[in-house]
């Protein structure tokens, strides 16, 4: 059955389309010719699928191939089942008649004979040549036609339509189109019943010994390429998915050893998607295909149906499935490839696919899901290649210039070395090369990153590649590895053999056989069985693979480090770019590092810096800090190079910052020296940075600081600092936001002098202006590194600080500072409450009280009001303040015990108004006591006994002292208050006249009410009289001595009796007669200053014997003579006796009485004219007649006259009644007699009565 | 082989990462760990895709390569437990079980009071109970 292979591969590449067979009976082709082939290809064709479900085939290309043509003819039957998808899908048969009997005899004889074999599906096509005006020749057509459809249509199937070539009928080509489809139809179910069955017969054998697998394939694939010829690409694509299926199945089934394939030369190319690359002839094993081959050929088969169903996503994942599961069957059969083949395999397979892919791949072609997950398989394709392409470079010696990255690592370092059965041996003449080698090797000098950061490689082979291909070379067993290594200067390096593929293991065994090709250099093609060198296995293996890779261009891209560079960026490029539009971003921005790292080594510092930050930003993000540490130092120092100040200072903050144990401390060391470097240095541009993970703060551990309003304070905030050596800081200031209120930004606290950090932390004060009342809480830290602003804004929780501590802000803030609202913080007050002495020097207590507030260095101003003065020579005093005092001490108590120097009393003095407290009383409350004088120039008055007691004025007494307290620990604090002492004088006189004897003489008594808290004791009194009065006897008006000392204890009252007498004095013109008498007393007082009154302060306080100093109290009495000398007496005449009512009228009525004649004018008139004058509230009265006028009274005693004056109450209840006065006349000379009443009843209205009712 | 486990937090941070490799390079690792990361967040913002295994933590194989295969697990509270092994044919029940008993392990790690959730897992403890788990798993997988 092989042997059809090459006629198979042939029929299917010169068949493409449909063949539907002409029969031309008469002649008609060449007429009608063109307008059937105008109607391929068939629009809207609809076939039945294998399933036999209809399908909507959009376009189906065909051909009309006259049955005479010569492909059609000779074929042989056995051919013609086996290739039945290329034998014609219709039959049409054209005829034309014009006559019935002609159609009779030769054309139905005829047309029976073409359709009677019932494998084609056929119809007729009548073509009426007839005019359109001939009406016979019409006719006859007709008729002719209408027969033929007699003869050849069933019921079933009409098989017969009439086409008019000179007037074409527009149904006619639906009608044959429709009839040709059926026909094709018809066809192509009954081809895909037969393929089945025979597909199914084969199926059940497959197991058996008889089975080939060629006949499956010839009838699988022609079913397939039936189906893709009917452009059901579904279809045909299943058939090959079976196809392949069933190839791996019966490929590998034990017992069978194939050949593999992939030995010839350009087998190294992969044709998964040219399936002509190679024809199926050659590839012929036994009774199967070979697997190399075969598969590539499925693959590329599935492929071309999948891209003609637009569907090149698809192409892309199975791809890279193909590939991964190809490359394991490679790996199974590396020993009998050429070298590297895998790997070559792959990149070929990954290019094209990639290739083809992209270009059959439109946007928007599918739904973004499918298009993301397009661009991750191409991704995957790139890497795929990539990382082979790496492999191969690494084994020709580019390995250095191989990033040694994470990404480079994962995937070479678990990737096996290409195991050939023998690694390929040095060519004879390759000693230039090799030299090249070693120099290239010699040449290569690690890379130094940035900070002299010091790190381990990370390795890129899985083994020592010195040793796996020693290994694998057919003279050298696994067991003398030794001898490899024997002649080192120092062989004691035993973990170098135990080391799996460190680089700088590499690194000093490329030194190691440098040493030696120096010293014997002659000897490279020598023995063979000599271990190769290094650059010899690279030389080696550039030769292997030379003649492994057939591909022009990847060769080059392979034979110099330069092209080896592109082609690598390329794919690095390719597969970012891949990712970024995926899901797998991350897999994306890994990449771009790696485009980084390639522009960073060619010093391309501006594109590798912006990819690089994009890696930093990807790993800082997620906090993945070991993969930061090995990007972070070449961001650096791209920005570095590029001045990029901020980003600079930003990333070695960022590198200071990362965990402790991912860098030396000389590495961290280095990184703050360039930070503080830079702080120094002269920036144009001075840059704000955010340190925040690496200075944090918190405040101190336990209650916050609290203050009272108005007050500075100092602060203690607790620094750690993530820098590895001692930092020193030119300013720092503490954010400090109020808690309480929202509009109120942070407030800045500035630390006055500079600040070195150590490492760890550390405590810093800072001063606090007074602040608003209020809670607040830590801001942020601001402050400068030389020219460097720097912010943080983390607080750390308190204990160490935590490296990894990046959730810290999520911890709540404690308030650090709380500042009081305003409240009292001293008071001050009178110590006394009871009057003190007037015009004398009194100690006056101010008591001040601190209320949970120190006093420290409070100064106090003293302002004292009018009529006070300072008895400036007197020290002042201070005392502590004994609570309860005043309750417990009396008056009567001991003088001395109160002396005004007491143990515990200090001195101070006062210097321009102020005084300064000591600091002994700053938390104590004190008495403050001033010797103050309050001055009055009044005498004090006496008073009539019996009158109301009337108390002299308090306001006479009171005097105000102006205190301001300055306190606070600035100073900042003041307490004003005005403080009342009130003063008095120490007794109050009344009098009164005790008796008049007979004699005239007056006993006058004069009662001494004390004023004070305190006990007063009389030595002496004495009156001084006023003119008119005079002392009786002969003494001077004192009492008799022996009641002295008089003891007047407070509040209580004493009296004192002077007799007196009226005398008449002569009248002195000219001289002011002494209107009042004085009282004269000397007394002693002895009082507490603690209560109120007490002995006055002394003007020198030297002994106790001033204190008994008499004082002396005068007091003024008025003594009025008895002068009842009336000369009128007037008398208030009863009112009517049925009362007063509103509204009616009523007569007041006086009497005025001449009591005496009047003395001056007694001779001149009998007459006398008296002024009367009614007084009266007019609210209450009103008055009808005058109120004031004259009146005739005779001069002689005795004589009397009635004043009537009608007055109208106005107002009900009790008033005052209109009085009647007499101006003229002094009112000691008028008597009233009968008095008036004081208030008089006035009812109110009669009910029915109206002011209008007249008098009655 | 299991060559390294870890644990990635919610916000993809990592939280505990162990090689079992003797070579030293663990960056590697954490390079293959981050980026499977990618295909968890794939799997669970596409769930129609793997649709009949969103329900179960075992996410299953993430990552086929030629020379290792990466294994997820996502707990309820989004940890996500990743698995590295240069073992090819393994089973997948086999893995599952091994991440219930990592899953457990996690769970009385983070349960003691002196861990801060979110942060990583430095119990001793804990990491001699991994390597408990981790050591027989290869023998298994190896016979």
């Amino acid at each position: 059955m092989a042997t059809f292979l090459p006629q198979f591969q042939s029929i299917k590449s010169s068949f493409a389309h449909i063949v539907l067979s002409v029969e031309d009976v008469s002649d008609l082709w060449p007429t009608i010719k063109k307008g059937f082939e105008e109607r391929l290809p068939f629009k809207r064709a609809s076939l039945n699928n294998k399933t036999r479900n209809p399908v909507l085939v959009d376009e189906l290309p065909a051909e009309f191939i006259l049955t005479t043509d010569a492909r059609l003819r000779s074929r042989f039957p056995q051919e013609q089942s086996l290739f039945w998808f290329r034998e014609p899908y219709a039959t049409i048969v054209l005829v034309t008649c014009e006559d019935l009997d002609e159609f009779k005899n030769i054309l139905k004889p005829r047309v029976k004979l073409i359709v009677q074999n019932d494998e084609r599906e056929w119809f007729i096509v009548y073509v009426s040549k007839a005019p359109a005006h001939n009406d016979q020749a019409t006719k006859m057509a007709k008729k002719v036609h209408a027969k033929l459809e007699v003869d050849f249509s069933s019921k079933k199937r009409e098989r017969c339509c009439k086409l008019d070539i000179h007037g074409p009928d527009p149904s006619f080509w639906d009608d044959l189109e429709a009839k040709i489809m059926e026909c094709i139809r018809n066809t192509l179910d009954r081809r895909i019943q037969f393929y089945e069955e025979e597909i199914r017969k084969l199926s059940e054998q497959r197991f058996m010994p008889v089975w080939n697998f060629f006949n499956f394939f010839i009838l699988k694939e022609s079913l397939a390429f039936m189906f893709e010829v009917a452009h059901l690409h579904e279809d045909a694509l299943r058939e090959y998915d079976e196809l392949e299926l069933c190839y791996l199945e019966t490929v590998n089934m034990a017992g069978k050893q194939r050949d593999f394939g992939g030995v010839e030369k350009g087998d190294d190319q992969a044709t998964l998607l040219d399936s002509g690359k190679k024809a199926l002839a050659q590839i012929v094993q036994d009774d199967s295909f070979r697997e190399f081959e075969f598969r590539q050929y499925l693959f590329a088969c599935q492929a071309k149906l999948l891209f003609k169903l637009k569907r090149p996503f698809e192409v892309a994942s199975r791809g890279y499935s193909f590939i991964i599961s190809f490359s394991g069957a490679l790996a199974l059969h590396e020993s009998m490839l050429p070298f590297c083949m895998r790997e070559v395999w792959v990149i070929t397979a990954c290019l094209a696919l990639i290739g083809a892919t992209t270009s059959n791949y439109k946007d928007g072609l599918a739904t973004p899901d499918v298009e993301k997950e397009f661009y991750r398989v191409q991704g995957e394709l790139h890497t795929l290649c990539h990382t082979k392409f790496m492999r191969l470079g690494h084994l020709v010696g580019y390995g250095s210039d191989i990033e040694r990255s994470p990404v480079n690592s994962a995937s070479l370092s678990m990737l096996p070395w290409p195991k050939p059965a023998v690694w390929p041996p040095l060519p004879p003449d390759a000693s230039s090369e090799v030299l090249a080698k070693e120099k290239m090797i010699l040449q290569e000098s690690p890379r130094l990153k940035h900070f002299g950061i010091q790190r381990k490689p990370l390795p890129l082979e899985p083994s020592v590649l010195l040793r796996e291909a020693n290994r694998r070379r057919a003279s050298l067993s696994a067991g003398n590895m030794s001898d490899l290594f024997d002649g080192r200067p120092s062989s004691g390096d035993g973990p170098l053999l135990d080391s799996s593929g460190t680089p700088s293991a590499v690194q000093k065994m490329s030194s190691v056989s440098m040493s030696r090709t120096l010293s014997s250099p002659g000897n490279f093609d020598g023995s063979i069985d000599r271990p190769m060198k290094l650059a010899e296995i690279f030389v080696a293996s550039e030769h292997a693979l030379r003649n492994t890779i057939s591909d022009a261009e990847l060769w080059k891209c392979l034979s110099s480090v330069e092209e080896f560079e592109k082609k690598y960026l390329d794919l690095c490029k390719g597969a970012a770019d891949s990712y970024h539009r995926s899901w797998w971003k991350r897999h994306g921005v890994v990449l771009d590092g790696e485009i980084a790292a390639v522009h960073h080594k060619h010093e391309n510092y501006d594109l590798a810096a912006n990819l690089y930050e994009k890696v930093c930003a990807l790993y800082a993000g997620e906090g993945w800090e070991n993969l930061l540490a090995e990007v972070l130092p070449n961001l650096a120092e791209c920005q570095k190079i590029l001045n990029d100040q901020a980003g600079y200072l930003s990333s070695c903050v960022k590198l200071l910052s990362l965990d402790q144990g991912l860098f030396l401390p000389k590495e961290r060391q280095a990184f703050q020296s360039e930070v503080v470097r830079l702080a120094h240095s002269e920036m144009e541009h001075p840059v704000p940075l955010d340190v925040s993970s690496l200075i944090t703060f918190s405040s101190n551990q336990g209650p916050p600081l609290e203050l009272c309003d108005g007050d500075p304070g100092t602060l203690t905030v607790a620094l750690w600092s993530g820098f590895p050596d001692d930092i020193t800081l030119e300013s720092l200031s503490v954010m400090l936001t109020a808690t309480n209120s929202t509009d109120e930004g942070a407030k800045a606290i500035k630390s006055s002098e500079a600040i070195v950090l150590r490492p760890g932390r550390n405590n810093i004060t800072v001063s606090l202006p007074p602040q608003k009342p209020g809670s607040y809480v830590l801001g942020a830290l601001t402050g400068q590194i030389g020219q460097l602003r720097f912010r943080s804004h983390s607080f750390s929780k308190g204990g160490p600080a935590d490296t990894d501590d990046f959730m810290s802000f999520e911890k709540p803030t404690r308030p650090v500072l709380k500042v009081a609202r305003p409240r009292s913080l001293v008071d001050l007050a009178a110590a006394v409450s009871s009057a003190l002495l007037m015009n004398e020097t009194q100690w006056v207590g101010i008591i001040v009280k601190p209320i949970n507030y120190s006093l420290n260095g409070a100064v106090l101003h003293i302002d004292t009001g009018p009529g006070l003065s300072i008895a400036e020579k007197h020290e002042i005093e201070i005392e502590k303040h004994e609570f309860g005092a005043n309750n417990t001490d009396h008056s009567d108590s001991p003088p001395d015990k109160h002396s005004p120097v007491s143990a515990d009393v200090k001195q101070l003095s006062l210097e321009d108004g102020k005084i300064n407290l000591p600091d002994w009383t700053s938390n104590i409350t004190s008495v403050l006591w001033i010797p103050l004088k309050a001055i009055s120039h009044r005498l004090a008055e006496g008073t009539p006994a019996g009158t109301v007691p009337q108390r002299q004025s308090i306001v006479d007494g009171l005097r105000t002292i102006a205190l301001r307290l300055d306190f606070g620990v600035s100073h900042n604090q003041t307490f004003e208050k005005t403080v009342a002492v009130h003063f008095t004088d120490p007794f109050h006189v009344t009098t009164r006249v005790a008796d008049k004897c007979s004699d005239g003489t007056l006993l006058l008594q004069v009662i001494l009410q004390s004023q004070v808290k305190a006990s007063l004791t009389v030595s002496d009194a004495w009156l001084d009289l006023q003119d008119g009065f005079a002392h009786t006897g002969k003494g001077d008006g004192r009492p008799v001595s022996k009641f002295f000392p008089l003891i007047v204890s407070s509040k209580s009252r004493a009296g004192i009796l002077f007799s007196i007498c009226v005398v008449d004095t002569p009248a002195k013109d000219g001289e002011e007669s002494d209107p009042t008498s004085v009282l004269n007393i000397r007394y002693t007082i002895s009082g507490n200053r603690n209560l109120g009154a007490h002995s006055p302060v002394t003007n020198e306080l030297t002994g106790p014997e001033n204190e008994t100093d008499p004082l002396t109290f005068r007091s003024a009495l008025v003594l009025q003579r008895p002068v009842l000398d009336p000369c009128f007496a007037v008398g208030f005449l009863p009112l009517p006796s049925n009362g007063l009512r509103v509204g009616q009228l009523v007569t007041m009525n006086w009497r005025v009485e001449r009591l005496k004649d009047s003395g001056k004018d007694v001779d001149s008139d009998d007459l006398d004219e008296v002024l009367y004058e009614v007084n009266v509230n007019s609210e209450n009265w009103m008055v009808a007649g005058r109120k004031r006028g004259y009146t005739s009274l005779s001069t002689k005693q005795g004589s009397r006259i009635v004043i009537s004056i009608l007055c109208l109450p106005l107002v009900a209840g009790y008033v005052r009644p209109p009085q009647l006065g007499l101006p003229d006349v002094d009112k000691v000379n008028i008597s009233c007699n009968p008095p008036g009443p004081h208030l008089v009843c006035v009812l109110p209205p009669a009910f029915s009565s109206s002011y209008c009712v007249p008098a009655a | 082989m299991i060559v390294c486990l870890a644990v990635v937090g919610h916000e993809n941070n990592p939280l505990y990462i162990q090689s079992f490799t003797e070579s030293d390079d663990a960056l590697k690792l954490h390079h293959i760990v981050h980026c499977s990361l990618d295909v968890i967040d794939e799997r669970v913002n596409n769930p129609k895709k793997s649709s009949p295994a969103i329900n179960e933590a075992f996410l299953g194989l993430l990552y086929p390569t030629e020379n290792y295969k990466v294994y997820g697990y996502l707990t309820n509270t989004k940890v996500k437990f990743i698995l590295v092994t240069t073992d090819l044919d393994i089973r997948d029940a086999d893995v599952r079980n091994f991440f219930r008993k990592f899953h457990a392990a996690y769970v009385d790690a983070v349960s003691n009071p002196f861990h801060i959730p979110g942060k990583k897992i430095t119990s001793r403890t804990f990491g001699e109970r991994v390597s408990s788990i981790v050591k027989p798993f290869g023998l298994n997988s190896a016979s």
